[in-house]
């Protein structure tokens, strides 16, 4: 299992060129900006695009049946690809507050788009791409990664259409319904511990989802 | 037996593996022919449970199949292998993670043998130079068993001899064996033991090399020649614009017919008449 998460460090040390660029593009639209919050929030999701990019490589390779041919089960090829997000996620994390300092303190002392509140929005960064990972993985092992785009958008579409029939049906029936105002008070307050219950039970049934997926999947 | 496959089965909209029983028996290179899409990189997969059968059993070294006992097991895939963004010494250092038993010094030994560039991308190497890596992959980790699916495809002659006299050494010790997959059957004819041939997702035949070809022969008749032929000893009639091609025992050989023996009957003559040939009928 170690193998498999080496192959995948393998792949980002293969693409840091690429991963630099982008960041340094980020970087210089900051300055001209002079806002540095980009750079910071660019980052995870520069890590975020790699952990889904090792997946779109590994199926444009048809590296699959070689990976199932390896003494490694099913669930452990799963496991290695988590663990690896997991890696990177934490690593995007320390790098992002490494970053943070260095634009606070040495950088842009007197910046206002940076203070302390940039740990809640770099721990809600992260968590968010967890989640997104944690929705695509399933469906990624399920269908594959190219079909896997047309059903997430379908997905999204879907909850749009929903989202947009229940609020005419809401607004026509009973306009006090759903107390909107208070749920954005309740996230803006506990955003954090909201979005680590969200995350966790969504990671868990990911994973869980993932391992059912991969299981019955032929190659 | 290193591997043993009792009546497995696996069914797709269009297609059928039916009901397969094959062994690879220690020490021995058993060659597995068959047209494209007659089922043998299917029966390969589902060997490794890189597919799921639908029923049957595989044994693999007399245990119950375990993904852990893959160890034992070299693979050479024809359409799939690493991430090609990788290099050799990236390679290395996945499978040293992976397989227990690996081998770094083997791994370069047989890298610096085939001439291959440690640090370019695989992706930028010749199909030739890929095969070459597959291989050495495959015997670096010290395997029991090799399973390869069109290993010498992409190789020039040279090359594939070579390569066949690194599978004749691998199962020279009487306990390693190797499952070959391949069209070139004339790679076959050098080095099988047994032969395994699959049509249209049937078994034809498992048999030792000498065996089939003791077994059949193909006689050449023309119109006439055919019309007064024996139909019954007729096991494949392929019909040309000249003449008639005629697979039949050997056993049923008899004098008056070795005017039409065809000079020499390859595995390839035979593959081809039970494929492209039909059933005679009176």
């Amino acid at each position: 299992m170690r193998g498999l998460i080496i192959k995948d460090f393998l792949y980002l040390k293969n693409t840091w060129k690429n991963l630099v660029i982008i960041f340094i593009g980020s970087l210089l639209i900051s300055i001209a900006l002079g806002n540095y919050l980009l750079t910071i929030c660019a980052l995870p999701l520069i890590l975020l695009t790699n952990t889904i990019n090792t997946f779109q490589t590994d199926e444009f390779f048809n590296t699959d049946s070689y990976t199932l041919s390896l003494p490694l089960s099913r669930r452990q090829i799963i496991t290695a690809r988590y663990i690896y997000t997991f890696i990177m996620v934490i690593t995007a994390f320390f790098v992002g507050l490494v970053l943070f300092y260095l634009i606070h303190f040495i950088i842009k002392p007197n910046h206002n788009g940076l203070n302390t509140d940039m740990l809640k929005y770099l721990i809600m960064l992260e968590g968010t791409s967890l989640l997104v990972d944690s929705i695509f993985y399933p469906v990624i092992y399920k269908v594959g990664c190219e079909k896997s785009r047309l059903v997430l958008l379908s997905i999204v579409m879907l909850l749009l259409g929903i989202g947009s029939i229940l609020s005419v049906y809401i607004n026509v029936f009973d306009k006090d319904f759903i107390d909107f105002v208070a749920i954005i008070n309740f996230i803006q307050k506990n955003g954090v511990m909201v979005l680590s219950i969200v995350v966790t039970i969504s990671i868990i049934i990911s994973y869980f989802l993932s391992i059912l997926f991969y299981k019955k999947r032929d190659f | 037996m290193n591997i043993e496959v009792k009546n497995l089965c696996k069914k797709f909209d269009e297609f059928e593996l039916k009901d397969i029983s094959i062994n690879l028996p220690k020490g021995k290179i058993v060659g597995l022919i068959g047209e494209n899409g007659a089922g043998k990189t299917t029966l390969i997969k589902c060997i490794l449970n890189v597919m799921h059968k639908n029923s049957g059993e595989v044994i693999l070294f007399n245990k119950e199949y375990t993904d852990s006992l893959k160890e034992d097991i070299g693979v050479v895939f024809d359409d799939s292998f690493i991430n090609e963004t990788f290099t050799i010494m990236d390679l290395n250092l996945i499978m040293k993670h992976i397989y227990k038993n690996w081998d770094s010094r083997l791994f370069f030994k047989y890298i610096k043998n085939f001439k291959l560039p440690k640090n370019k991308e695989i992706k930028k190497l010749s199909t030739g130079m890929k095969k070459k890596i597959e291989i050495a992959t495959c015997i670096a980790r010290h395997p029991k068993v090799l399973i390869l699916d069109e290993p010498t495809s992409g190789l020039d002659p040279v090359m594939r001899s070579e390569v066949l006299d690194m599978f004749e050494d691998f199962v020279s010790n009487k306990e390693n064996s190797i499952l070959l997959s391949t069209h070139i059957t004339s790679d076959l004819e050098h080095i099988a033991d047994n032969v395994i041939f699959i049509s249209n997702g049937s078994l034809v035949f498992d048999k030792p090399l000498k065996e089939v070809k003791e077994s059949y022969i193909i006689l050449e008749l023309e119109k006439d020649e055919y019309k007064k032929f024996n139909k019954k000893e007729i096991i494949r009639v392929k019909k040309n614009r000249l003449d008639y091609q005629v697979l039949i025992n050997k056993k049923s050989m008899k004098k008056e017919y070795n005017k039409y023996i065809k000079n020499i009957t390859t595995l390839d003559d035979i593959m081809l008449l039970y494929i492209r040939g039909s059933v005679c009928e009176d």
